[in-house]
């Protein structure tokens, strides 16, 4: 009866419940969940794909489903199943391979190499079909351009940027302008005959194969040598890669610099461009992957990063299968970290609804239920209401935890030990706090038993210097030592307990000064810097 | 002008015969609720005094339920009938003495001829009356006196005393009548009430501790009685020999002989248990209408209900509140329970669910000594007429001032309040921003040896239409282990600066400004500021928000509070500094200290100088936003108070209430008040551009004025008559307590100008001014500069 009638007066003002609650502490401004990062987080990471053999110079997804990946490290290009992350075949080069790319009917497989030379494979077939050898220097990056199938964009540490006709392996033209090594190159997505090229003499140049000048038609600076440049699926817009930044420019806004985006620690070697989703409205994002072991995520449009995440080694090359399921980001030591997405099982939900009808059957027929079955007494039991049904809410109680309700029966050391037990530090002060405010804590801790008192001895060790609670617990140390010294003197159980805390104490002491110290060297500075 | 804040809980309320009605004693008058919404209906003025007792009649019959008729005892010594559905004043009966308490037997106890009854010359009340004439200081003699009123007599004859006791008692009925008694130190006396004319006969039950509460049972012989130590005592079968009937007195001759158990002395009972629960005193003993269970209460505030056959217990815990009565409607779901809190709840009977609350203003909490004077509990919505109250309960009480009703409370501290344990965690401030959209409390959880003192300050936001707090953002020690010694708010936007004891202020900003969600908004430091090291004892913002005025003990420093620089430091007081307001708009500060040497003084903050000061100790302080116009709540000096030649002046009031205007040393008008020490003072500005002056005193009753009006004071009740609404009827109820100085307009100022010269001439005015006849006196208002110089020397103005 007692019990009812409390539980009933819970929700009135004049004679609430309070369950102990432990301070609350600082939340994030931001919030924990934003859809960016349950997009980049749902990759699961597959761990089976066997360690290559060296750094991983280049990634490439073929644009055709089933999107098979080359993967360019060392001398060798393999190429990945995107299915089943498994190598399929391997292309040897004789020279360690710079880049590798696609032709837009994913047929055929470009490939550089340090040598210089530029390969291009029957994907099939697995042959060689042309060598375009025209570079002095190694060659850098290879690209074919967005729909055309018959030419190449090659450029290399010659500073030359070269055209090609792949059908006659014959240079179309020579592209000069570059003062020092072309790293990297992008071609237009709208426009077959534009493509641009970074180069490790700070600047991008933009060129038009239509024009036979071969000077470049657009040039910005990056401001550091370019590492990846790539075409925003827009084709007006394009983004570079150097040193620590990665900056966005308008090219037909005349290279005006849209934003800039300096949140890696160290150079960003690779960029790439990944849609969020399949759907209409899917959002694109800029990642950018750097030595520092960090994939970033940019939202261009809002000029912000919107997902960071770690991974254990420098990061050289990054690719998206355009289908968005899958995530690969090489490493410089050979690793490859992939993340795919789970499918959402279509197929399967087809395939059951069409076999339902039965099984409601059979489930109706089973379900006869009598008396004489104990389930027959457990009917309904999980029905869920309608939409019609009018609900009937259950008055909540208050949920009170073990120690709350030692404490409403004013069993406060029962309540102490019980919340001890738990190991939950936050709650363990929150009643030392209650117990305070009743007055209670000093008999509570000559009150206690040998065992409690261990017990109570080794949570102070462990949380007295912690900065939250340590106003609190050191004077409550203190306390302790100075209440129950003739118990805990000379007891072996807790020697080891007394020994750890009087470390912990000289070694928060240690802290303290040394951080005085640092304190005096600051303020002279604070106080000249003030008065500047 | 609106008074309120009246105590409901100064004798117990009565329900109407059909239920729907609570009547409340509310200082003179009786106000009547309705048990449906909680929110007053009507209220019985006439009464020049406190209303101690109060009788609803009976219906014995269902047809009767609608009459609504009641009798109403006074201090101010007559005896009242009032139709309460009209409400409508039926009779006035002089009794020329003060009642403390009534009881009428024959409307309990002769249902059957209720038509009757009041021609008959039946109607008998027993009054406990104090006999004024025996009053002098120091005299021995027996002033209580319990007597016999005839009612249904024209003239009252002085009635025949039935006993004397040294102070007047409140007399219990048993419900059916028959009896009636009252307790006095260790003593029950009962008496029966006789049938026909003859003399009521007397019985006496014995107890070793002083009693504190007893009740008859509504059908046997029973009383029930609690005492000091909390023990419940029955007595079965009382008075079977000396009151006894005349069918019954061969029963009781038979049962002379047996062994009574627990029966004091030669008491005349059969038995007497003791039931012990009560930690405290008993303070409420109550049986049910059907003499099943008896309610007792205490002062750890949870009702306890005995089965009486068995001693089997139930409990409402939790209350919060010492117990004051518990009282039975004749609809048998419902009854009340009063607290002495203020608050009526309306109990769902088996059950015992609290339905409803009839909210009065809560009385301030009792705050350890060594926040006396330091913690304001007290904050002000200018706009909307809201006070936010501290109460005992770790709540913020919000209660509407103009028409004296609780809006509701903000749990501070999640905690519930047990009258009587030690105070360990104290609410020691509240504050309000301007426009009453952010609340921010500060509360103070004591150590215990030494161990687990933690200061919180906490900022609570309003959604605009709610008139309730929620929870925005706790700081857990915001100045370290320092208390916080005041908050305040910036005027137009979200910041607010807390100052603390510590040496330190932090000015808070609210980040809403730049997040979209209301519901990210939190309270960050923005800026943290000292000087010299000194503790921080008060802040201000100006009216415009520019200047930060923050005392530093005993100099004032004036920031920029945006930037967080030094502006300029103000001279030094001799005292520290307490409170800091500016006078509205204009450059004046004016700074109050009391402790050794109160001072109240006035800076000009573009010259920083002092302009003038007063040695008054101050105990509020509030400008009005507009003008330079500022109040303050002063206490009057002891030794100045009863001096004989002023009593007149001062009446027993310990306060005044000073309006200055600007830099003019000299108030534009006073009042005197009661009860100033622990009140409050503020402006009140609402959507009629009116300016109003509101006063809560010490012990949170309130008095809403217009303090430029040359309006006699019934003329200005009627006027916010319609302002407050059906519910606000005009509070007379605390004429005795505040009583106005006579107005003096500016007209009489100018006038009054001549007549004041030669006194202020002479050397030392006050050894003249009181001299000759009263009718010559200057208006109090061309008096008060000289009258206040004359206390203090003025201190010199410091000039840097």
């Amino acid at each position: 009866m007692e019990e009812e009638l409390r539980v009933r007066l819970n929700d009135h003002q004049v004679s609430k419940i309070f369950p102990v609650k432990p301070k609350s502490t600082a939340k994030s401004v931001s919030k924990s969940e934003t859809t960016d990062s349950r997009y980049w987080s749902s990759f699961k990471p597959n761990s089976n794909i066997p360690k290559l053999v060296s750094s991983v110079a280049a990634l490439a997804f073929s644009p055709v489903h089933p999107h098979s990946l080359a993967v360019a490290h060392s001398t060798t290009v393999s190429l990945f199943s995107s299915h089943t992350l498994s190598v399929s075949r391997r292309f040897s080069f004789k020279d360690v391979v710079s880049s590798v790319c696609f032709r837009s009917d994913g047929a055929l497989l470009a490939a550089s190499d340090l040598s210089g030379v530029v390969q291009v494979f029957d994907v099939k077939e697995r042959m060689a079909l042309r060598s375009l050898r025209s570079h002095k220097a190694p060659a850098r990056f290879v690209k074919y351009p967005f729909q055309d199938k018959l030419h190449l964009v090659s450029g290399g540490d010659d500073g030359v940027v070269k055209y090609w006709d792949v059908a006659g392996a014959t240079v179309i033209s020579d592209l000069l302008g570059h003062k020092d090594y072309v790293r990297c190159g992008d071609c237009s997505p709208v426009n077959d005959s534009m493509f641009v090229t970074g180069s490790y003499d700070h600047t991008v140049k933009v060129w038009d194969a239509r024009v036979d000048t071969s000077k470049c038609i657009a040039e910005i600076n990056h401001g550091g040598p370019v590492e990846d440049v790539v075409y925003l699926p827009s084709g007006g817009m394009i983004a570079t890669a150097g040193l620590n930044s990665v900056k966005v420019w308008d090219l037909i806004g005349g290279g005006r610099m849209v934003c800039s985006m300096e949140s890696h620690n160290k150079t960003v070697t690779s960029l790439c461009v990944g849609r969020m989703g399949l759907d209409e409205a899917a959002e694109n994002r800029l990642v950018s992957v750097s030595l520092d072991g960090y994939m970033k995520v940019f939202d261009y449009g809002r000029a912000k990063m919107t997902y960071s995440m770690r991974f254990p080694a420098p990061l050289m090359s990054v690719a998206l299968s355009p289908d968005s399921s899958l995530r690969v980001i090489g490493g410089s030591n050979g690793m490859l970290f992939a993340g795919k997405k789970k499918k959402l099982p279509d197929a399967e939900k087809k395939a059951t609804s069409f076999w339902s009808v039965n099984s409601q059957v059979e489930e109706s027929r089973r379900r006869a239920l009598r008396p004489t079955y104990f389930r027959y007494f457990q009917r309904g039991q999980s029905e869920k209401p309608s939409k019609e049904d009018y609900l009937v809410k259950e008055m909540k109680g208050v949920k009170l935890a073990r120690h709350d309700k030692l404490l409403k029966k004013f069993r406060h050391k029962e309540a102490l030990v019980s919340v001890l037990e738990e190991k939950k530090p936050a709650n363990v002060v929150a009643v030392m706090e209650e117990l305070v405010a009743r007055r209670k804590m000093m008999k509570c801790v000559s009150n206690m038993e040998e065992g409690e008192l261990g017990l109570l001895l080794s949570f102070l060790q462990r949380y007295c210097t912690v900065q939250r609670y340590s106003v609190l617990l050191m004077a409550l140390t203190k306390k302790v030592l100075e209440m129950r010294a003739e118990d805990i003197n000379g007891k072996e159980e807790f020697k080891g307990v007394l020994r750890n805390l009087k470390r912990e104490v000289n070694q928060e002491i240690m802290i303290q000064q040394s951080l005085v110290e640092i304190q005096g060297v600051i303020a002279p500075l604070m106080r000249i810097a003030g008065r500047i | 002008m609106i008074r309120g804040g009246r105590s409901y809980v100064t004798s117990a309320p009565s329900f109407s015969n059909d239920a729907k009605k609570l009547l409340v004693c509310t200082g003179n008058t009786v106000s009547v609720f309705s048990a449906a919404t909680g929110l007053q209906i009507t209220s019985l003025e006439g009464h020049t005094a406190q209303v101690t007792t109060l009788i609803v009649v009976p219906a014995s019959s269902a047809a009767q339920k609608i009459l609504c008729y009641c009798w109403t005892a006074s201090l101010d010594g007559t005896i009242r009938h009032w139709d309460f559905s009209g409400p409508e004043l039926l009779q006035t009966i002089n009794a020329q003495v003060p009642i403390y308490s009534m009881v009428i037997p024959s409307l309990l106890s002769e249902p059957q001829q209720t038509d009757k009854r009041y021609d008959s010359s039946k109607l008998v009340a027993y009054v406990s009356v104090e006999d004024t004439s025996l009053v002098r200081e120091g005299s021995t003699e027996l002033r209580g006196h319990i007597r016999r009123f005839n009612l249904a007599k024209e003239r009252l004859p002085r009635g025949d005393t039935l006993k004397e006791t040294e102070e007047p008692k409140s007399i219990v009925i048993s419900p059916s009548g028959e009896f009636f008694g009252i307790r006095h130190k260790c003593k029950i006396h009962v008496w029966d009430v006789p049938s026909g004319g003859s003399v009521s006969k007397k019985m006496t039950l014995h107890h070793t501790k002083v009693i504190n509460a007893f009740a008859f049972h509504p059908t046997e012989r029973i009383i029930a009685a609690g005492d000091v130590t909390g023990r419940v005592l029955i007595w079965r079968g009382f008075g079977n020999r000396k009151l006894a009937l005349g069918s019954q007195k061969k029963n009781a001759r038979a049962m002379v002989d047996l062994d009574n158990p627990g029966v004091r002395d030669e008491d005349d009972a059969e038995s007497c248990t003791t039931w012990h629960w009560h930690s405290a005193e008993v303070n409420v003993l109550n049986f049910s209408s059907d003499g099943a269970y008896l309610y007792s209460g205490g002062r750890e505030g949870v009702l306890v209900v005995w089965q009486l056959d068995t001693g089997k217990k139930k409990f409402l815990p939790r209350i919060g509140s010492p117990l004051l009565y518990f009282i039975w409607s004749p609809e048998p779901t419902l009854s009340s329970v009063v607290c002495a809190d203020n608050q009526i709840h309306l109990l769902k009977m088996p059950s015992m669910e609290i339905l409803r609350t009839i909210s009065g203003i809560k009385p301030p909490p009792s705050l350890p000594k060594m926040y006396e004077g330091l913690s304001s509990t007290v904050a002000f919505d200018r706009s909307s007429g809201i006070a936010a109250l501290c109460t005992e309960n770790y709540c913020v009480q919000l209660y509407n001032l103009l028409n004296d009703r609780g809006i509701s409370e903000v749990q501070v501290c999640e905690r519930n309040h047990q009258p009587g344990d030690e105070i360990t965690v104290v609410v020691t401030a509240v504050a309000l921003s301007l426009d009453g959209s952010v609340m921010s409390t500060t509360e103070v959880k004591l150590p215990e040896d030494g161990i687990g003192g933690l200061v919180s300050l906490k900022f609570w936001e309003s959604e605009p239409d709610s008139k309730t707090f929620t929870l925005s953002t706790i700081v857990y020690e915001p100045h370290k282990d320092a208390g916080i010694s005041a908050i305040a708010f910036h005027p137009t936007r979200s910041m607010a600066v807390s100052t603390s004891f510590g040496g330190d202020f932090k000015i808070w900003v609210s980040n809403s400004d730049k997040s979209q969600t209301d519901k990210d908004s939190s309270w960050i430091c923005h800026a943290v500021g000292s000087y010299k090291k000194k503790p921080m004892t008060a802040a201000a913002f100006s009216g415009d928000g520019t200047v930060l005025a923050v005392a530093a003990e005993n100099v004032i420093t004036l920031w920029n509070p945006d930037k967080n620089i030094l502006l300029s430091v103000l001279g030094a007081t001799l005292t520290p500094i307490t409170k800091l307001c500016f006078a509205g708009k204009s450059e004046f500060l004016v700074a109050a200290s009391h402790f050794p040497k109160p001072e109240l003084s006035v800076w000009n903050t573009s010259k920083l100088s002092s302009s003038w000061s007063y040695g008054l100790r101050i105990e509020a302080i509030t400008s009005a936003l507009d003008s330079s116009t500022f109040a303050v709540l002063a206490l009057v000096p002891k030794i100045f108070r009863k001096s004989k030649s002023k009593k007149n002046v001062f009446r027993g009031r310990d306060g005044a209430i000073l309006l200055f205007n600007g830099s003019d040393p000299k108030p534009v008008s006073i009042w005197t008040v009661m009860k100033a020490e622990g009140g409050s003072i503020s402006f009140l500005e609402g959507d009629k551009s009116q300016l109003r002056l509101a006063y809560v005193n010490g012990s949170h009753e309130y008095v809403v004025f217009d303090p430029n009006s040359d309006e006699t004071h019934e003329r200005s009740a009627a006027d916010y008559e319609g302002l407050v609404g059906e519910e606000e009827t005009g509070d007379f109820g605390y004429t005795s307590m505040y009583g106005e100085l006579p107005d003096y307009d500016k007209k009489r100022k100018e006038d009054a100008e001549s007549l004041v010269t030669p006194f202020v001439s002479s050397e030392r005015p006050w050894e003249t001014i009181f001299s000759g006849s009263t009718l010559n006196f200057p208006p109090l208002q061309k008096l008060c500069g000289e009258f206040f110089e004359s206390l203090m020397e003025k201190s010199n103005s410091v000039v840097e």
